[in-house]
């Protein structure tokens, strides 16, 4: 089975230090990652370069076993299979949720459905169901964004995910912010949805919350400095991971 | 079924079709080999001496007429600007009625072009060059005026109420309470009337009041595009120029962009910007002894001809409701035109750097190139009338929302764009959703502001003909019809009242998020 994201001895140059320096790893489906790491370690370029923000100087990116794609149509295509949960949601506050939901298809749509679906909300079944599975009112769907709470903006973030359809999920400290409850709920959910095909890779700051990931991964000065199975790590490596820096 | 905000800012661009059918009907067809010549000689502008000379000379006068009715409007307004503050006459005096009273009377030169100004103090006291630049700082001295007031009564209170509770005067109170935050925004918004007071100057010299505008519609009207072209690229450079100068002040000393969504920190670096303006007093006095600007001969009116006795009932037999109704018209259809036409054309552009330039390039030759030009080269193919005088000022206003919309795009909504562009969305697409998205409301409060404006330039375009009050005025200014003259600039000045209370509601409006957390006096709120 090809995996869905391969990086092979990724270098990001920084501006005193690289950000990346010669990171490789291998995502499959299925697989729940962590990516632990101190602060400026490089987690967030990391995820920058796996969702093809960010170009890196060196090494090479493999999307389900293609390179980057040369033409802008097949790139997106590429990309749409790629969802990234941010850490501030990046919700569109001025559109309703069903808007918003229906800005993740964006990528397969034509022009004439994108503006029909801001004059009139499209495919209201769809967005329904999908308020139905995060446990969120439907009633929400005709709401502008704005007027969310904070949890319901996560889940409505994590609702345009999922109506992405991507195999890959990436998130970056997604739980920085909240607090503990809602932190444990968001990452229940992310857990459970990232069953094959889909993979999670999910950079993170708390150590204390890995047990329902597969693998970690540990960052340090743009440095893999270790990528094994959750049941094998051992506390000493992670206060290594952390020594000498403020844990966030 | 209602629209979302994006389409919001994309549907007055719906006015093309419309003009797209109706164009056919005005056009006369007998220019398009002038209009070809036109466009050929941008690439070959003249270069001879005498020419260059010539430009020079006249871009400099320009340059000093800007300069100078740009700091009297600025003293002007500072000043009748704190005298109209609902909270300097609170503090001061205990009662805020005088500031609205003196508001109303401001509303008066405000209304009033400063074209017509122009034009009236030429015929008072011919041609001087202090014509230009009083004609430049009485209106922007008055929009100064109520932008100062509408800043200052917007300023929290709380530490003016603590200094004037431990015993401090009131104005020296109001001075350290108000003053600090007040200077930023007031230098910000005047280093973007200096560009406006370019334009205007510009501008005025195409009505002859001197000046490189003077220069470029006789080389129009001679039809010498290439010399032409030497004063328009020319123009453009010191335009451009300027432009990017009062950018990199605003953002050294971190002061507010004109459409901005983010809160920006106070601006820091007080010493250096009084430094400035200090350093601007010598230059000031330079210029005007230059261009021998005498204030005194304001004074001295030469002698009118014989005005004949008033005759009300020709002046009431006037077609008003077809001039009041050509005059709306004209502004309803250049601020569509304008409005619209800019983040369309900045969707269309966006995949491709090299359409974005051109598209870049087209606004800031609007911006620059004077309406009335504009309408005399339609004129090469189109016959005159309110459509014609709609694309003219369409396009100049074009250029200044295109670059308020670039400039406002660049600092906000990139998050949502970018977060759209990873998934996979097309690049139009992410910025119509991502940035249009949270731009829609400022953007178009600012295009209603615009309007009003447009309203008041209609005059400017009057000289094609048949555009409403403005031709209807500009006849009577050159047949000495004083009793018409005054008829046309009171219904002018009422109409353009009306317009600017509607454009007012209409921002107001536009600016309520009932959910958001937008800023509205930065978003738009007060620039004009």
């Amino acid at each position: 089975m090809t995996s869905l994201l391969i990086l092979q001895d990724i270098t990001v140059k920084g501006r005193s230090q690289p950000r990346l320096d010669g990171v490789s790893l291998q995502v499959d489906a299925g697989e729940r990652i962590a990516l632990l790491g101190p602060s400026g370690a490089g987690k967030s370029t990391l995820l920058a370069v796996a969702n093809g923000l960010l170009t890196p100087q060196q090494g090479r990116v493999f999307w389900q076993g293609e390179t980057r794609a040369r033409s802008g149509r097949a790139r997106r295509r590429q990309q749409a299979r790629i969802g990234t949960l941010w850490q501030d949601l990046r919700l569109i506050e001025e559109l309703t949720v069903q808007q918003n939901l229906n800005a993740a298809r964006l990528a397969v749509w034509g022009w004439p459905r994108a503006l029909l679906n801001l004059l009139m909300p499209l495919e209201t079944k769809a967005c329904t169901t999908m308020l139905q599975r995060l446990d969120l009112d439907p009633t929400l769907l005709n709401q502008p964004v704005s007027a969310l709470s904070g949890g319901q903006r996560q889940r409505v973030a994590l609702a345009r995910l999922l109506r992405q359809e991507p195999q890959l999920l990436l998130a970056d400290e997604p739980l920085a912010s909240l607090d503990p409850r809602l932190a444990d709920e968001l990452l229940t959910l992310l857990l459970e949805l990232a069953s094959p095909p889909r993979a999670l890779l999910l950079s993170l700051h708390r150590p204390d919350l890995l047990s329902g990931f597969d693998r970690v991964l540990g960052l340090r000065a743009g440095r893999l400095v270790f990528d094994q199975p959750m049941a094998s790590l051992e506390p000493g490596q992670l206060e290594e991971l952390y020594a000498g820096t403020p844990v966030a | 079924m209602r629209p979302a905000a994006p389409l919001w800012v994309l549907l007055p661009a719906l006015i093309v079709l419309p003009l797209l059918a109706l164009l056919p009907g005005i056009s006369h067809g007998g220019g398009w080999e002038l209009v070809g010549q036109f466009a050929a000689a941008a690439l070959r502008p003249s270069l001879d001496p005498i020419v260059l000379g010539s430009v020079l000379g006249g871009l400099a006068v320009t340059a000093g007429m800007a300069l100078l009715g740009w700091a009297g409007s600025l003293v002007l307004g500072l000043v009748l600007g704190i005298a109209s503050s609902r909270v300097v006459w609170r503090t001061c005096y205990g009662s805020a009625a005088p500031a609205s009273w003196i508001r109303r009377l401001l509303a008066i030169p405000r209304s009033i072009h400063e074209l017509l100004w122009g034009l009236l103090l030429l015929q008072l006291v011919g041609l001087q060059p202090v014509v230009a630049v009083v004609a430049i700082a009485i209106p922007f001295g008055a929009l100064v005026a109520r932008v100062v007031s509408d800043l200052l009564d917007a300023l929290p209170t709380a530490s003016l109420e603590a200094l004037r509770c431990g015993g401090s005067p009131a104005p020296t109170a109001l001075f350290t309470a108000l003053g600090p935050p007040l200077l930023p925004q007031v230098i910000s918004y005047s280093g973007y009337r200096l560009e406006c007071a370019l334009r205007s100057a510009t501008l005025l010299g195409v009505f002859g009041l001197g000046g490189l505008g003077t220069e470029l519609r006789l080389t129009l009207q001679s039809l010498a595009f290439n010399e032409l072209w030497s004063g328009l690229w020319a123009l453009l450079a010191v335009m451009l120029l300027l432009e990017a100068l009062m950018g990199w002040l605003r953002r050294r000393w971190a002061m507010p962009a004109r459409l901005g969504l983010s809160q920006r920190g106070v601006g820091s670096q007080g010493q250096e910007m009084v430094a400035v303006a200090m350093a601007l007093l010598p230059v000031l006095a330079l210029v005007a002894w230059r261009l021998e600007v005498q204030p005194a001969t304001l004074l001295q009116w030469q002698g009118l001809p014989p005005l004949g006795a008033a005759d009300w009932g020709a002046v009431a037999a006037l077609p008003w409701p077809s001039l009041i109704g050509n005059t709306l018209l004209l502004t309803l259809v250049a601020a569509a035109l304008a409005v619209g036409l800019a983040p369309l054309l900045l969707l269309l552009a966006t995949p491709w750097p090299a359409a974005g330039a051109l598209v870049r390039g087209l606004w800031a030759l609007g911006r620059l190139w004077p309406p009335p030009l504009t309408a005399l080269l339609l004129l090469f193919v189109l016959q005159p009338g309110v459509l014609t005088g709609a694309l003219a000022l369409g396009f100049h206003n074009l250029g200044i929302l295109g670059r308020l919309l670039l400039e406002a795009a660049e600092t906000s909504g990139g998050n949502q764009e970018q977060a759209l562009l990873t998934a996979g969305v097309g690049p139009r697409l992410a910025l119509l959703y991502g940035r249009f998205s949270g731009l829609a409301r400022p953007y178009l409060a600012y295009g209603a502001y615009r309007a009003d404006v447009i309203l008041r330039e209609s005059v400017v375009v009057g000289l094609v003909g048949a555009t409403g009050l403005g031709s209807q005025l500009l006849e009577a200014m050159s047949s000495f019809a004083g009793d018409q003259l005054l008829a046309l600039v009171l219904a002018y000045a009422l109409l353009t009242l009306l317009g600017e209370d509607l454009s007012d509601r209409a921002r107001q409006w536009l600016l309520e998020t009932p959910h958001g957390d937008g800023h509205p006096q930065e978003a738009g709120g007060t620039w004009r």
